[in-house]
């Protein structure tokens, strides 16, 4: 039977040659029949019915009957026009309009699928027909082609296509590269069929370089027209995309990762995604989702998901090199790079997300030396960034991230400009960082926020070399990481406050309480107040005043917890010590006692004040004994004092619920009021004061005091152990420093006292230490490995705190065993 | 199948405005283009001419000049058979940026790839800035060829694309008689691939 096809199939191969520059129709004429011929043939399977079609059967018939006569005589005839090429031929209507024949298609698909060694040849030889089409612009049988390259494509995808494969590609570039746009589109929307079907043995060798070049030059399309213009560039995204599936998932395939073609197939997404000139077009139209617009973006957010580690960085980097080139980070277009970018982070890999961030910082760095408002933007794209990513996804490149943030923050203060917009432009850029931060702590664990916080605290700048080199200190950047911090500390949730506190985070927070500048002081109290109030009172101890019945305050109690109370014990000292210190800067301000008591009031709810009531009374005394012997003090600050310490014991005895203290104080008080109000908080604590308001000369009597015998007594009766109260208040850690502040103190010239002061806190640096370290030895915790992976990280940073190093010349060299850096005060 | 003997890629760049798609399109469709657009990224046009008797297909990719498309731009150059950087003649600025194209040639393009330095416009002779014979040292000093042409008025045009086609064809076939005489010696099952690889210009 093979022989027989055959030779009818030459002859027709034989009349088709001939007739080949001649008329349409007459091929037509012969088409017809020979489509007629062959179904018949196929269908009856070796039976043969002439299908009786009488104007054709006349010039036809003898070649049925030579046909017939000829085939049981050889198969040895070798020109004739093999079979698969008649198939080919079959499908080809007279009359292009018609479409492909259908029952021949199926014919031919069923003789590919039963002769898969056939397919190349087929394939080679639609290739050539349609070659010679597009040639002759005989676009209706290239579209004919098309659609049988197409179908026999899906139809047989099981087998073997590679050599089909090359042929079927290399008519989809025949077609991109004609001017047609008809036939670009017709060639794309192929090439998109096959991208979709999975081949069982891909070609390793195989390659797409023109495809995307040419997908990439249709995606940036000007055509004049329009409607045009969209289809060509929706054309090219989606071959874009056809190209990144088909490669993407088969290591053997080119990498589409590579640099030479994500540098195109990126910009060519993000200029479409960017393009707003369609979108008015569009809104009237219903097939929005053609828009290349809406296309880019979808094919992008499939790319971005199709990246794996290894190459994120390989769609992140075009991305960056369009956002500046097309300077889009700028305030008019920022929205379209946060728009990309919380594209990409919705569609990355979530265990990847990280690397976004990562990539951003870097990109933030070689923008270093850029203008702020550039700077600014990344830092605000980072920003939402890290709004997006999921709690473990920052991955572990933290602390390096910090790192850089706060780096950048320095060097914005460091450059700081004197044109005033430039500089406002700059503080945006540092209050950008600064929140950043900030959401960056958020989404970490609670114990890597103090992590966080310790690292911000180790960058003050006077702790690190610069100040060494004679630099001031720039109070903006302490300011501004003071800020850093509250913002971290605000985002952190207390439970316990042991865990609120480590040691070597309470001891530098601590110790930053007493820094030179008042601002910065209330700053770090806030910080302790954001840490130490779980229950949302800090507004109602903003101001110091003395509540008759604190049950109108309506103040949420924390349940004391043991644990909590404990921790007072253990560290209480600490807390009074710092405060006490503070309570005594000549340069505080209202702000700052009011500060200060919030503090101390906060202590008093959370800490569980029933069971250290007695130090914190202790304590109330001791800040009494500061006013009356702190001669050096101003009135103002004496006043202050005094009122704070009234408005303590008072808030204190009530929420301890020792009616008898309260009695007392509210009798001390009521005292105070009649003799010297300027010993109470609405006097004491009016911002409108003028030395007017204050006593000429300064005295004290013993009833407006509280009376350490009287609370004695008061305690004793109600079976407390008094005999501690009538010790002089020594805090364990800053026993050292206050030790020496008393009457004495008063003869010191004032300049003395300050060197003095100074010497304290000289002391006072390093004093704890000994203890952190005593306590680190024993309990070699989480923290402290922690701690040396910061360390690491950040002395591969040559211009962060690595340098702080510089500064460990000063210090004991134990530190250096334990806490190389941030320690180092 | 094949309806031409070679493809050569040839990437045009220069600074936006000097008249490389309208030597591109003068070249391909034979016109001279009323206001013609800056291009955006990059178009692609082609044109199959015959070289001694064969059919050499030309792959034209013209690159659009505007600094903010240099990178994908500069992604097309790899591809390269030869490379046209243009300038206008009418314009010194254009000149004066020759040296980043030319560094942007080394760092992206292949090494040693046909470079061919084309000052364009010179049917505006009033206007013209830079002279014939700077534009001819500059391209001696960096081993280029020279060719100055007027899209306009059809000066130069079909010579520059021939030239090139010409010079790459007697390329190709160097390199084909060299492969044709090695292949002696790789009786490999993977005939395929390596006919791929040596006719890495056709596709
Ligand atoms: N007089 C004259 N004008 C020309 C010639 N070639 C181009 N022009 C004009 O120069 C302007 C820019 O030409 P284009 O071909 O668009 O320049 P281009 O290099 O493609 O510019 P980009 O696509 O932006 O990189 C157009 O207004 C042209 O009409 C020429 O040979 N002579
Ligand atoms: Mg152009």
């Amino acid at each position: 039977m093979g022989s027989y096809i055959g030779m009818g199939q030459n002859d027709k191969q034989s009349r088709w040659g001939a007739y080949n520059g001649l008329g349409q129709n007459d091929k037509q004429s012969k088409w017809g029949h020979t489509l007629e011929w062959d179904k018949m043939i196929s269908c009856q399977d070796g039976a043969i019915h002439w299908p009786g079609q009488n104007d054709k059967q006349s010039k036809w018939g003898h070649t049925l009957e030579w046909d017939k006569m000829i085939s049981s005589c050889c198969g040895c005839c070798a020109a004739l026009k093999p079979r698969y090429k008649r198939l080919v031929d079959n499908i080809f209507p007279v009359n292009p309009e018609d479409g492909l024949v259908k029952n021949n298609m199926d014919k031919l698909t069923f003789y590919a699928l039963s002769a898969p060694e056939k397919l190349d040849r087929i394939g080679q030889y639609l290739a050539q027909r349609l070659s010679r089409d597009v040639q002759r612009h005989r676009y209706g049988m290239v579209v004919i082609a098309m659609d049988a390259l197409d179908q026999l494509l899906v139809s047989c995808h099981d087998y073997s296509l590679n050599l089909f494969v090359e042929s079927f590609l290399k008519m989809v570039q025949k077609l991109l590269e004609c001017d047609d746009v008809e036939l670009q589109i017709l060639a794309t929307s192929s090439f998109i069929k096959f991208a979709n079907i999975e081949e069982v043995t891909p070609s390793y060798h195989r390659r797409y370089d023109f495809f995307i070049s040419k997908f990439s030059s249709m995606c940036h399309s000007n055509n004049s027209d329009e409607t045009c213009k969209a289809r060509i560039r929706t054309a090219g995204l989606k071959g874009l995309q056809g190209v990144v599936r088909k490669t993407v998932s088969d290591d053997l395939q080119v990498n589409i990762w590579e640099a030479i073609h994500m540098d195109k197939i990126v910009p060519s997404l993000l200029y479409n995604m960017h393009d707003q000139g369609f979108v008015q077009v569009d809104l009237d139209n219903h097939r929005n989702e053609e828009a290349p617009a809406f296309v880019a973006e979808t094919v992008f957010r499939d790319l971005v998901c199709r990246a794996s580690f290894g190459n994120i960085k390989s769609v992140l980097k075009p991305v960056l090199v369009h956002i500046d080139n097309h300077q889009l980070w700028c305030q008019a277009t920022l929205q379209f790079v946060v728009k990309c970018f919380k594209i990409i982070m919705f569609s990355v890999q979530q265990q990847y997300a990280y690397i976004v961030i990562q990539v951003l910082m870097t990109h933030l760095d070689s923008h270093v030396r850029s203008s702020p408002d550039i700077k600014s933007s990344i830092v605000d794209v980072l920003f939402e960034c890290v709004l997006i990513a999921a709690g473990g996804s920052i991955g572990p490149s933290v602390l390096d991230v910090f790192n850089n943030l706060v780096r950048h923050l320095r060097i914005s203060l460091d450059n700081k400009s004197t044109d005033v917009d430039k500089r406002t432009m700059e503080k945006k850029f540092e209050e950008a960082i600064i929140s950043t931060i900030g959401e960056f702590a958020n989404n970490l664990p609670d114990y890597q926020k103090i992590e966080i916080m310790m690292f911000i605290m180790a960058k003050f700048p006077q702790f690190t070399s610069e100040e060494e080199f004679g630099g001031k200190m720039d109070a903006q950047l302490q300011t501004m990481l003071l800020k850093t911090l509250l913002k971290v500390a605000t985002k952190y949730k207390t439970v316990s406050m042991a865990n609120a506190f480590p040691p070597e985070f309470l001891h530098p927070l601590l110790r930053m309480s007493l820094l030179d500048d008042p601002g910065m002081r209330i700053i770090v109290q806030q910080i302790l107040h954001t840490l130490i109030d779980r229950n949302d009172n800090t507004p109602k101890f903003k101001h110091v005043v003395i509540t008759k019945d604190i049950s109108k305050l309506g103040l949420k109690l924390q349940k004391s917890a043991r644990q909590d109370s404990l921790f007072m014990k253990k560290n209480g000292s600490e807390f009074y010590g710092c405060l006490l210190e503070n309570m005594q800067m000549d340069s505080n301000k209202v702000d700052n006692f009011e500060a200060l008591y919030c503090t101390m009031a906060l202590i008093c709810v959370e800490m569980g004040c029933t069971e250290i009531l007695l130090e914190l009374i202790r304590f109330a005394l001791e800040l009494q004994n500061i006013a009356i012997n702190k001669l050096s003090l101003p009135l103002t600050h004496k006043c202050a004092i005094h009122a704070l310490t009234s408005g303590f014991l008072n808030l204190l005895a009530q929420l301890a619920e020792v009616k008898s203290l309260a009695t007392y104080v509210s009798g001390v008080i009521e005292i105070r009021r009649q003799e010297a109000s300027h010993l109470l908080p609405d006097v004491a604590f009016n911002r409108a004061n003028k030395p007017s308001s204050y006593p000429e000369v300064e005295t004290l009597k013993d009833t407006w005091l509280f009376q350490q015998s009287q609370i004695a007594e008061i305690l004793t009766e109600l079976g407390h152990d008094v005999s501690r109260l009538s010790k002089p208040f020594t805090y364990r850690v800053f026993s050292s420093l206050l030790g020496g502040i008393d009457a004495e103190d008063s003869t010191l010239e004032k300049d003395e006292e300050e060197r003095r002061r100074k010497e304290i806190l000289q002391t006072f640096q390093t004093a704890p230490f000994e203890e952190i370290v005593a306590r680190s030895e024993s309990k070699s915790n989480h923290f402290h490995n922690k701690l040396n992976e910061i360390l690491e990280m950040v002395s591969k940073h040559p211009d962060s705190p690595g340098s702080l190093r510089n500064t460990n010349k000063t210090t004991v060299p134990v530190f250096d065993i334990q806490f190389p850096e941030l320690y180092v005060y | 199948m094949e309806d031409y003997k070679y493809l050569f890629k040839i990437v045009l760049i220069g600074d936006a405005g000097v008249g490389k798609t309208c030597l591109v399109r003068r070249f391909t469709q034979g016109l001279f283009p009323p206001g013609q657009a800056a291009t955006i990224g990059v178009d692609f046009m082609i044109k199959t001419v015959e070289i001694d008797g064969e059919r050499v297909k030309l792959q034209i990719w013209d690159t659009a000049g505007q600094e903010k498309f240099r990178s994908i731009t500069q992604s097309y150059y790899r591809a390269a058979n030869a490379l046209i950087l243009v300038y206008d003649v009418c314009s010194q600025a254009t000149f004066d940026s020759l040296p980043q194209w030319i560094s942007d040639i080394e760092s992206f393009a292949k090494h040693k790839v046909l470079a061919y330095l084309v000052g364009n416009k010179i049917d505006q002779i009033n206007s013209r800035e830079v002279p014939s014979y700077i534009g001819k040292q500059w391209a001696d000093r960096f081993e280029m060829r020279f060719l100055e042409t007027s899209a306009k008025d059809a000066e130069n045009v079909d010579i520059l694309f021939y030239d090139i086609a010409m010079e790459l064809t007697k390329d190709a076939r160097e390199k084909d008689k060299l492969e044709s005489d090695c292949t002696g010696f790789n009786i490999s099952p993977n005939t395929k691939t390596i006919n791929r690889c040596t006719a890495c210009f056709k596709f």
